[in-house]
């Protein structure tokens, strides 16, 4: 029993990373996206667009196989398993924070941006002291979803060969007869998720000194 | 002689095939009040916009206290616009106020980051500005803790903090109740007095008639009627004025 305890802290490990390193590049390159999504330039906007529904309207599992196998099978490329599961999470996860920063950003008021120009505020204040803050409270609880969901959405790492934690139980499952590891594993995801949700509970309560 | 602060001729714009301004001159002089009524959709609020530069002039010249914003429609270098900008202050209808901002904060912001004024120099004039608005006690406050005559009396304090040479408002008390209204009406009172430079675009007839030196009255982008208020809202000489100016005493 120890030894699957510690078996699977190793999964979990190797779940938060994938966890973590989405969330470091995804989070910035969501705002790039939602950028170009709503760019003036129609052909940049269409791409944009494109990705998005590609991301959004596809299977995250077909992703990972698609991003670890067709380099390989189109120029002889193959790489790292683990990166290429952050490679697909992030492509898809920038998908889905671009279009929740898209709906804070549009949800600003215009009279926010015309104070700020009749202030005589630079583009850069308006947007870091003025506009960002308050996207970031009106997204929050859209964010909370989407991290949520990825928390356990690492189980699907393990389709590409990669042993998160799921995969461990599995294993472990299958070795022992028994269904138990995968209960535990499910317990695991629930208490990362708690801590999660209790992160943003936090954030939501610090921001809502105003309205 | 009297400094000109405005002088505008022939200001013309368009939105799309609508043309909303036409030809539009005027001017004010240093220390006088002009306001300008009129119905909705007769182009004043474009107007006040064009001279506070959130919106584009397709023609025309316009000076703020000598300095060129445009002539013929072209426009000086951003670095000269930016400038003509720190000159004038305007008031928006709907505040729009910070509401991440504490009050203290929303006057103090733009003197800090525009004006690079220190901390201790920026909340001395805030505290000065609310005192005079009788807003003391609710500096520490946001602004969805105030009521809307509290909002526009912070907003005006929040242009007033960066000395501009010319005050525009919009409406400033289209969103509010009646009650409140006085309060905003005596705070613009009180700047006139002082011999603050302004323009008000406003409905309250009596208002604009009791502190302003000139009153124009727009229409369809046009301005069909102007002169000093008293004549203008008492005896106006247009049919057009005078159905508006009638429909407000009914």
């Amino acid at each position: 029993m120890q030894q699957l305890l510690l078996q699977m802290l190793d999964g979990t490990v190797t779940s938060l990373k994938v966890f973590v390193l989405t969330l470091i590049f995804s989070l910035p390159l969501g705002f790039i996206v939602a950028k170009g999504r709503m760019s003036r330039n129609f052909l940049l906007r269409g791409i944009v667009n494109l990705y998005i529904q590609i991301m959004r309207g596809t299977p995250l599992i077909l992703q990972l196989i698609f991003v670890y196998f067709a380099p390989y099978y189109v120029i002889g490329f193959s790489y790292d398993r683990f990166t290429a599961v952050i490679v697909a999470f992030v492509l898809n996860y920038s998908a889905y924070f671009a279009e929740i920063y898209r709906s804070g950003l549009q949800s600003i008021e215009k009279g926010q941006y015309e104070a700020c120009k009749v202030l005589g505020f630079s583009k850069t204040h308006t947007f870091f002291f003025i506009i960002l803050p308050q996207v970031v409270k009106r997204i929050l609880p859209s964010l909370g979803n989407e991290v949520v969901t990825l928390v356990k959405d690492t189980a699907l790492a393990q389709t590409i060969g990669v042993s998160e934690l799921f995969r461990v139980a599995q294993n472990a499952a299958s070795r022992m007869f028994s269904t138990m590891p995968i209960f535990v594993a499910g317990v695991f995801y629930f208490i990362m998720n708690y801590i999660v949700s209790k992160m943003f509970d936090f954030f939501e309560k610090k921001l809502s000194y105003y309205r | 002689m009297e400094e000109l602060m405005v002088k505008a001729e022939g200001i013309s714009k368009s939105f799309g095939s609508l043309e909303v301004l036409h030809d539009i001159s005027f001017s004010l002089t240093k220390g006088n009040v002009l306001s300008i009524i009129g119905p909705s959709g007769s182009g004043k609020s474009t107007l006040l916009r064009i001279i506070t530069q959130l919106e584009k002039a397709d023609g025309g010249t316009l000076e703020i206290k000598g300095c060129r914003l445009f002539e013929n429609g072209v426009y000086a270098k951003a670095e000269e616009q930016k400038r003509i900008g720190r000159l004038t202050g305007l008031v928006f209808q709907s505040f729009n106020l910070f509401p991440h901002f504490s009050v203290l904060r929303n006057i103090t912001e733009a003197q800090r980051a525009v004006l690079k004024r220190s901390k201790a120099e920026a909340e001395e004039k805030a505290y000065s500005l609310l005192k005079r608005m009788s807003l003391q006690d609710k500096a520490k406050s946001y602004p969805c803790e105030l009521s809307g005559g509290q909002m526009q009396r912070v907003s005006i304090a929040r242009a007033l903090a960066l000395d501009p040479e010319i005050l525009f408002f919009d409406e400033p008390t289209s969103a509010l109740d009646p009650e409140l209204t006085r309060d905003i009406l005596n705070v613009i009172r009180s700047l006139a007095e002082e011999k603050m430079t302004m323009v008000v675009v406003t409905h309250e007839m009596n208002f604009a008639k009791g502190i302003s030196d000139h009153a124009i009255f727009m229409e369809g982008g046009y301005i069909v009627e102007e002169g000093d208020p008293v004549s203008l809202f008492e005896h106006p000489q247009n049919k057009r004025t005078k159905e508006f100016v009638k429909s407000f005493d009914d």
